[in-house]
């Protein structure tokens, strides 16, 4: 029972992070129809800009800031230099840019940083919690990771739906053309779009890098495991995708504890294709609005 | 006077058939211009052309005596131009509200919350201003009140064009383009439209043109025509003068 609450609660956490990783991947797909399969390299990225922050300023703060800052930057100038003229070419073109993209990244940072295991420095002890006696299976910094997460998504959320710019996002997002003939400046509103998805990535980066090493590689897992948990809510929906993350964090936390950490890789794909195989659009697909 | 006009406007598509072939025309200001024509005689294309979704390979755009060559649509309802496309008007993914407010995106000041410039002499388009140009759009349009908060997807094909037509005017345009807007309408409904697309340029004074597969109801309602065929303009002249020549309509519009 102890042991079913610990992978549970662990399954919880490393679910957030696939979420964030599915939101980001998500805020891309809706505006421009395009995968972004350098998301994880950004993020790699990202965090390795941290790390450097944290040795020279010794705060781990400012790393953090900074890489958030770094995701910013990084996704609005990738979407502005080679992603925009992609746009009104075959879809393949775009794809290929951001698989070079990745490929660019983790060359740089092998040059850069180097290509070595590096630790990565967490913000909160990372000792389990107990409660008791009883231990948790979860530290102090694992609960600030899913509230992190969280928050940010609550925050996107509430942006989408109650601001003006939210509404232009979602008006670009759902129909460029009327968009467009209202006098929203779509291609501005997509380089938004990058931006926080180049945000919320180096986010997932930081937070999940203590648990992993960092290294030029590191993201790929996560990256797989972020866009499975997007494909599995639907790649439109950014409610899919956190519930998505978080359906597969404690699905592949129960295989890992349960069965053992190889099959999880495994079980990811299962999980993929049964839900495509039952509801191909994803769990939260809108029900396919009839165009008159 | 002539509020816009096209001056040898040529269009070919990437495929290489002429959309547009040295057209020539112009639409009065305060008047109800038809564009007609068979399938594929480059009506959408025309209109197209003026909100600026597409550039000619020749020829210039003029409004009100403003040559409009190479601006986006961005640019171009902020010009006063409104483009009401075919079909898929709608953003069916957002409420009923949410679509009209979409409208007021052209609006000065609209990248700024109304809010942080509630105060300022002379803030252009303050809340109190976007709210009240909302409550216009419902006064005018009973039914969408009703469904302020319902997605677009629920309303009927009469409400939709009802709401894209309100979406159209909150942007507060010179010249409204009307692509097929009775397009699989119930003829009672496409004729409330109808009543609508003339009151709007009796009374509101806008220039409308207005792209008919239904010549016949297009013409009777229209103060001047253009018909155009693969995309050469093959009569101009007076809605009435179109109407009453029998081989031209049954040549080109088939009534």
């Amino acid at each position: 029972m102890v042991e079913f609450l610990q992978f549970t609660l662990s399954g919880i956490v490393f679910g957030m992070i696939y979420a964030a990783v599915a939101l980001s991947l998500v805020l891309i797909w809706r505006g421009t129809r395009l995968l972004n399969y350098a998301q994880g390299g950004m993020a790699m990225f990202t965090t390795y800009v941290a790390i450097e922050v944290i040795y020279r300023t010794g705060s781990y703060w400012a790393g953090f800031v900074v890489a958030l800052a770094a995701g910013i930057v990084l996704g609005a100038a990738f979407q502005v230099t080679v992603i925009r003229p992609t746009m009104n070419k075959p879809p393949l073109n775009g794809v290929i840019v951001t698989i070079g993209l990745l490929t660019l990244l983790e060359g740089l940072a092998g040059i850069f940083f180097g290509g070595q295991y590096r630790s990565f420095p967490a913000a909160f002890s990372v000792t389990g919690l107990k409660i008791g006696t009883t231990p948790l299976g979860v530290s102090r910094f694992d609960v600030f990771t899913a509230a992190a997460v969280l928050a940010t998504t609550l925050v996107l959320a509430a942006a989408f739906k109650y601001t003006t710019a939210g509404l232009r996002m979602r008006a670009a997002a759902f129909n460029a053309t009327i968009a467009r003939l209202s006098g929203i400046r779509v291609a501005r509103v997509l380089t938004v779009g990058w931006a926080l998805a180049g945000l919320i990535g180096a986010l997932a980066g930081v937070l999940v890098s203590p648990s992993t090493f960092l290294y030029p590689n590191s993201m790929d897992t996560i990256f797989v495991f972020g866009f499975t948990a997007a494909v599995i809510g639907g790649l439109d929906s950014p409610v899919g995708a956190v519930v998505g993350g978080l359906l597969l964090g404690i699905a592949l936390s129960y295989v890992g504890g349960y069965l053992g950490s190889d099959l999880t890789a495994v079980v990811a794909l299962g999980v993929l294709v049964v839900v495509l195989m039952i509801r191909p659009g994803g769990l939260f697909s809108a029900a396919r609005v009839r165009r008159v | 006077m002539s509020l816009i006009e096209f001056r040898g406007v040529t269009f070919v598509h990437q495929n290489g058939v002429k959309a547009l072939d040295d057209v020539s025309l112009s639409a009065r200001a305060a008047a109800i211009t038809a564009v007609l024509g068979a399938n594929g005689a480059g009506k959408t294309t025309l209109l197209r052309a003026v909100s600026g979704m597409i550039r000619p390979r020749r020829g210039r755009i003029v409004l009100g005596g403003a040559d409009l060559a190479g601006r986006n649509p961005e640019q171009m309802v902020r010009a006063g131009i409104a483009h009401v496309p075919e079909g898929q008007g709608v953003i069916a993914e957002l409420t009923v509200e949410e679509n009209l407010r979409v409208g007021m995106m052209s609006w000065r000041g609209a990248t700024r919350r109304p809010a942080a410039r509630a105060g300022h002499a002379g803030a252009a388009n303050s809340r109190a201003e976007r709210t009240a140009a909302l409550d216009e759009a419902y006064e005018r349009f009973k039914p969408l009140a009703d469904r302020r908060r319902k997605l677009a997807a629920t309303l009927s094909g009469g409400e939709r064009q009802m709401l894209v037509i309100a979406r159209a005017l909150l942007a507060r345009p010179r010249v409204l383009l009307l692509d097929e807007p009775s397009l699989g309408l119930a003829p009672r409904i496409m004729a409330q439209v109808m009543d609508l697309v003339v009151q709007l340029s009796r009374e509101n004074g806008l220039t409308i043109v207005l792209v008919e597969q239904n010549a016949r109801a297009a013409l009777a309602i229209a103060d001047h025509g253009v018909v155009l065929n693969l995309g050469r303009v093959v009569a101009s002249a007076d809605a009435r003068t179109l109407a009453a020549d029998v081989a031209l309509r049954h040549h080109y519009l088939g009534f």
